[in-house]
């Protein structure tokens, strides 16, 4: 039972070979430790927020969603803690295929028939859903560590560093677009950018990038009109919400305003210390889905301000733990994973809690560790496995 | 696809990468996580108290439950206005999608019906049960089950109980009840119809006071709404237990009034003031007043034509119903508005007129009081006086000669009191007439009451204007309102003193107890005890055969005068206003009475002929009903009626004894010893001497055809009634008012055939009483 980093790094031959490591060969405690914690809030806020709407729509049974959610969290444990054991460095063998994966499937989502125009998921019989843009996350970054990682030296050029990075980004979120998936799609710009600035692409390139993508959805939404209705809601929830705007799909604008304005009652009652655990009366049929994206305005009403920053606080202090990880990750590729994938649940959180507090329009988008959903919960937890296992080669002190 | 050579190269982050990966982390994460619990503080701490609140107002349904409204009760506790329990229907359209459509009788359960088409089928469903329910129309009802956003829509107010529970069994037969619900309301009730409705006023669908003592009290009445206030979830249902939140306000009932109106008093007020107003054909309705003189409570206050205060907006005249039935469009609607604002209006306290002679009482009261005038005081009436240059004339064109005080009071002669006004001068007029109130609002506890500022002449005027103090001496020229006629004139009858009056007796609270009592209050005291005795001596003279002879009541002592006042503010006709204002007993002052008619259109439109005669029918049945001992004198009681005994199985030597012990005759009719039948039968009031007729065996009625008494003398009737073998009871006339009077009215029709001894009122009414104040 050697110690982890001691042989994983470097190898000692070109051979890339499955290593597994002994679970207690020593993951970094802190990060565990704050996963946990945030897990065990997220199910109790899950139970909180869902078991009316459960109770009501799920043929009174309450436990509907808080069940299904153990059961994945269950099986997302066991599938961390194994990822954590194998090297992650067998991950550059399948960067490629994941992200064509991931690709292929966007597709079937594409082609996949819905009732209400959006292609965001695969059903599998037996399973549940699936969300390919969950995958494709996870590919862009993984692709983006295993580019980094190989062509470090090559990054400031154009063709070698800049273009491949941004077709590949490109791609992904086109398809993503496509379905439509609009906070999936910003999620992976945000993400896409942050790992090539962190790579070593130019700046000017990046920002460049940044000013053409902010010119362009400004060109999107004040000429051409896109998503006039959600602007509209965004800087007016209550003119909205009283019907005081028209919108132009004839739909009124207390109904567009709705989960907003729900959202927003819910948070501001929650007011400093909050209305207390189990007491939010939004959730009770006002707020729609409050199992799903805004699982966080029912934690807001009953936990209040001092609760949501401390959920808040959690996060960050995850995020950091995970960008410590990653600062002593014995290579680029688990500098890089270990930061993308941090960053994606930062990323996501923040603009989870921007979207219900109205600080952003609302794009549908879940916190994660605390949103309901299966699929979404395991993918999370396989990830943060990773993570964990880039910490066991890392050069930190232990717990 | 993984390049097992390549992967091989990796080292370490560059410091490049380490730095960028802080300013990402830090740019990225750090400061947008900044950004939301800017925002979250903003929402939660700084606009939390707004934010609940809105939240609050969708948690909460609040449920106002309606107070009872307190009733108001007569002075005997008999209930003129009160408020019975109903119930308003609502529903919630929003819940009607959640209904199970295979609940619905008449539903085909094995179709299978979209989210949509069921819908529809229950809208239709619904909108066609309570359009047919109700009565309503299916359109709007069917509109309403549309607006899904809402979760009150008055479906009916007013609901009856038998309606409700018609209502109730349909909604639970059809599984209806999550889109419905019942709520108990109260509806206002007027049990007595008409009766002092003018006073009582009425209130509106939300069952507010709008009129009358509903409105001026409406605070007192209308006690306080109850609340429920019940946690709901976002569809409208209740929260469940651990969320449950319930608080309940009780309504507070409306405390009751007991008005001082007596509903016995007011119906005899209302019925002859009605049987006036409608013989005397009055354009402008009549009014008719009965206050205690020495409280100053109101006992009576009718006004005719007035309204049903269940159905007031309905036109209760039914001429001017018929005309306004003619109009069409704005016309009509104008037509309608008019007639009820003149119907709801208390003309006993929102009307000014032209006392007239009925002044005069006051004129003398001021003489008498000021030692101007004495009972002795002769005048000569040449047919007119010439005031200021004027030359206004008597209604005796002809003019009445020299006559002392008393004489001019029965005569009710103009000259006269023109020269006592003449006399006392202006100031000490306008004096008397400001100590009297007729200058102020007499403060009577009901909304509305007339100012007559302005319309009468000031102590300047009538010191500068011989003719205005002439003029108003004898009572025109200025105006009143009724009410403070009927408070100046009690003034006069209770030993001086000026009163304020009153209708409302006392307030209860919800549980009947006493609240407030209204205590007697005496504005001042304007003449003396002395002054009052010497015109209630004189005024009653003039009932018993003076000019206000019509409104003697047999047994009483009447004081009052009449008048006849020019309305000369109409000019292209010539309208009056006759009235009578009085009080009885003169000698021990009970109540004052005024009689008001407004434009009378009949022949003779005296106050005399018209007004007293409705004033004496009012003393005749409330006198006695108020326990006010009769006072026969000798004459009276000679012509007293007698009760017939019952004489049945008496023999008939017995019967005569009894029927002459009490000053009847007897007429015997058959062979037989022993009364089988006799006519009028026992307990009929008939003249003294007045015949009964005993039957002694099985003979036929003897039967005689009641001829036309109208017209006649009071020997003439009474010679045709003897020599016909009729009993004639003889109403209305005074015992010194002479020879003048001429029947007016009987109580069997001519014509009619009854059986001899029958009795038959004849009402009499004295012709010789021009009292008119008319100037020109």
């Amino acid at each position: 039972m050697a110690k982890a980093q001691a042989t994983a790094f470097p190898p000692k031959n070109n051979k890339l070979k499955l290593r597994i490591f002994n679970l207690t060969s020593g993951f970094d405690m802190h990060f565990f430790i704050l996963l946990m914690i945030i897990l065990v809030v997220g199910l109790a806020t899950l139970y909180s927020a869902s078991h009316v709407y459960a109770f009501n729509y799920e043929d009174g049974d309450s436990y509907f969603y808080i069940r299904k959610q153990l059961l994945w969290v269950g099986v997302g444990l066991v599938g961390m803690l194994g990822v954590s054991m194998v090297d992650y460095h067998i991950l550059h063998k399948f960067a490629w295929v994941i992200w064509i994966l991931s690709l292929v499937l966007l597709v079937v989502a594409l082609i996949m028939p819905s009732s209400t125009g959006v292609h965001r998921w695969i059903r599998i019989p037996g399973l549940g859903q699936f969300q390919p843009s969950e995958l494709a996350k996870f590919a862009v970054v993984l692709l983006f560590a295993h580019i980094v990682s190989l062509n470090h030296k090559k990054m400031k050029t154009l063709t070698k560093g800049f273009l491949p990075l941004f077709g590949i980004l490109a791609l992904t979120c086109g398809l993503v677009v496509l379905e439509p998936h609009l906070s999936g799609t910003m999620l992976i710009v945000f993400l896409g950018l942050a790992l090539m600035y962190i790579g070593g692409v130019r700046l000017g390139w990046i920002l460049g990038l940044i000013g053409v993508g902010i010119a362009g959805v400004v060109f999107m939404v004040f000429v051409l009109g896109y998503e006039q209705d959600r602007i509209l809601v965004w800087l007016n929830p209550l003119e909205s919400f009283a019907n005081e705007i028209t919108f132009d799909d004839g739909i009124s604008g207390r109904d567009h305003a709705w989960q907003t304005i729900q959202s927003l009652y819910a948070i501001g009652s929650g007011g400093i210390l909050g209305q207390g655990p189990g007491n939010s009366r939004q959730k009770h049929l006002f707020l729609p889905e409050p199992q799903n994206d805004f699982i966080f305005s029912v934690f807001c009403e009953e936990m209040g301000f001092v609760g949501a920053l401390l959920v808040l606080v959690l996060f960050a202090l995850l995020v950091w733990r995970g960008f410590v990880i990653a600062m002593k990750a014995p290579d680029k590729f688990g500098f890089m994973l270990a930061l993308g994938l941090t960053l994606q649940i930062g990323l996501q959180v923040a603009i989870n809690v921007a979207v219900v507090s109205n600080l952003m329009p609302n794009t549908g988008i879940s916190l994660p560790f605390f949103s309901y959903g299966g699929t979404s919960i395991l993918m999370l937890m396989l990830q943060m496995g990773v993570v964990l296992s880039i910490s066991r080669q890392a050069r930190m002190e232990k717990l | 696809m993984a390049n097992e050579k390549k992967t091989a190269t990796t080292r370490t982050a560059t410091r490049q990468m380490r730095r960028r990966a802080l300013i990402a982390v830090v740019l990225v994460v750090g400061l947008f996580f900044l950004a939301d619990a800017v925002k979250l503080a903003k929402l939660q701490i700084v606009e939390s108290e707004d934010w609940q609140k809105r939240a609050v107002s969708q948690q909460m349904s609040d449920t106002v439950v309606s107070a009872k409204r307190g009733t108001i009760y007569d002075a005997n506790m008999e209930s003129l206005a009160e408020s019975a329990e109903v119930w308003k229907i609502i529903m919630s359209p929003k819940d009607i999608s959640a209904i199970n459509w295979k609940k619905i009788s008449g539903a085909d359960v094995n179709r299978e019906l979209t989210d949509e088409q069921a819908l529809q089928f229950k809208r239709e469903f619904i909108a066609k049960g309570i359009s047919e329910m109700f009565s309503l129309d299916y359109e709007r009802v069917y509109n309403q089950t549309g607006k899904t956003a809402s979760q009150y829509e008055v479906i009916k107010s007013k609901v009856e109980y038998k309606e409700k529970t018609a209502f109730s069994q349909w909604v639970s037969d059809n599984g209806l009840a999550r889109a419905f619900y019942i709520i108990t309301d109260y509806k206002r009730y007027y049990p007595q119809g008409t009766l002092a409705s003018t006073v009582l006023g009425f209130t509106g669908t939300d069952n507010n006071g709008l009129e009358g003592i509903e409105y001026k009290y409406e605070s007192v009445l209308a006690g306080t709404p109850g609340r429920i206030v019940t946690a709901q979830n976002g569809i409208g249902d209740e929260m469940p237990t651990t969320m449950e939140y319930t608080k309940v306000v009780d309504a507070k009932d409306g405390s009751s009034i007991v008005l001082t109106i007596d509903s016995t008093i007011q119906m005899y007020a209302e019925k002859y003031l009605a049987e006036g107003v409608a013989s005397a054909g009055c354009t402008n309705r009549g009014v008719a007043i009965v206050m205690d003189v020495n409280t100053g409570a109101i006992l009576a206050m009718a006004t005719k034509g007035d309204y049903d205060p269940n159905d007031p907006f309905a036109v209760a005249d039914p001429t001017t119903a018929e005309l306004i039935a003619t109009l069409a469009g704005d016309e009509q609607d104008a037509a309608v508005s008019a007639a009820r604002q003149l119907q709801w209006k208390n003309k006993a306290i929102v009307d000014t007129y032209e006392p007239g002679s009925v002044f005069k009482v006051f004129t003398t009261a001021i003489g008498l009081e000021e030692n101007t005038i004495s009972e002795h005081t002769s005048y000569n009436c040449p047919g007119y006086f010439v005031a200021g240059g004027w030359t206004i004339r008597c209604h005796k064109h002809g003019g009445h000669g020299i006559l002392d005080l008393p004489g001019a009071i029965s005569n009710s002669c103009n000259p006269y009191f023109m020269q006592v006004g003449m006399k006392m001068g202006g100031s000490t007029f306008f004096k008397y007439f400001t100590g009297f109130g007729f200058t102020e609002k007499t403060g009577i506890d009901m909304p509305g009451e007339a100012s007559n500022a302005g319309l009468y002449h000031t102590a300047d005027v009538l010191n500068k204007q011989e003719a205005s103090l002439a003029t108003s001496a004898f009572g025109q020229t200025f105006k009143i309102t009724p009410i403070q006629m009927i408070t100046a004139m009690s003034a006069v009858a209770n030993g001086g003193k000026l009163l304020t009056p009153y209708v409302v007796g006392q307030v209860l609270d919800g549980d009947g107890n006493v609240v407030s009592t209204t205590q007697p209050q005496v504005k001042r005291q304007i003449i003396s005890a002395q002054t009052s005795e010497r015109i209630c001596t004189m005024l009653a003279a003039a009932t018993n055969g003076g000019g206000s002879k019509n409104a003697y009541v047999a047994g009483y002592r009447v004081a009052g005068k009449t008048g006849t006042s020019e309305k000369r503010d109409i000019t292209d006709s010539y309208e009056v206003v006759a009235s009578f204002g009085g009080f009885a007993p003169s000698d021990d002052p009970q109540v004052a009475v005024l009689v008001l008619l407004d434009q009378p259109q009949c022949a003779v439109r005296f106050g005399g002929t018209i007004a007293a005669p409705v004033a004496q029918k009012i003393l005749d049945s409330i006198l006695p009903y108020m326990g006010i001992e009769p006072e026969y004198t000798t004459e009276e009681l000679a012509n007293l009626s007698r009760v017939t005994p019952n004489l049945e199985n008496n023999s008939v030597a017995s019967a005569n004894t009894k029927l002459a012990n009490i000053g009847l005759k007897a007429t015997v009719i058959g062979n037989g010893s022993t009364v089988l039948k006799q006519i009028p039968a026992a307990g009929q009031s008939i003249p003294a001497g007045g015949t009964v007729l005993l039957y002694t065996d099985d003979t036929e009625n003897i039967t005689v055809t009641v001829p036309d008494f109208t017209g006649k003398s009071v020997t003439q009737v009474n010679t045709l009634a003897s020599s016909l073998g009729l009993n004639v009871r003889i109403q209305g006339l005074s015992v010194g008012g002479g020879t003048s009077a001429e029947s007016s009215a009987q109580s069997v029709a001519a014509g009619t055939v009854v059986p001899k001894g029958t009795v038959v009122q004849v009402n009499f009414l004295y012709n010789d009483t021009n009292d008119s104040t008319a100037v020109g």
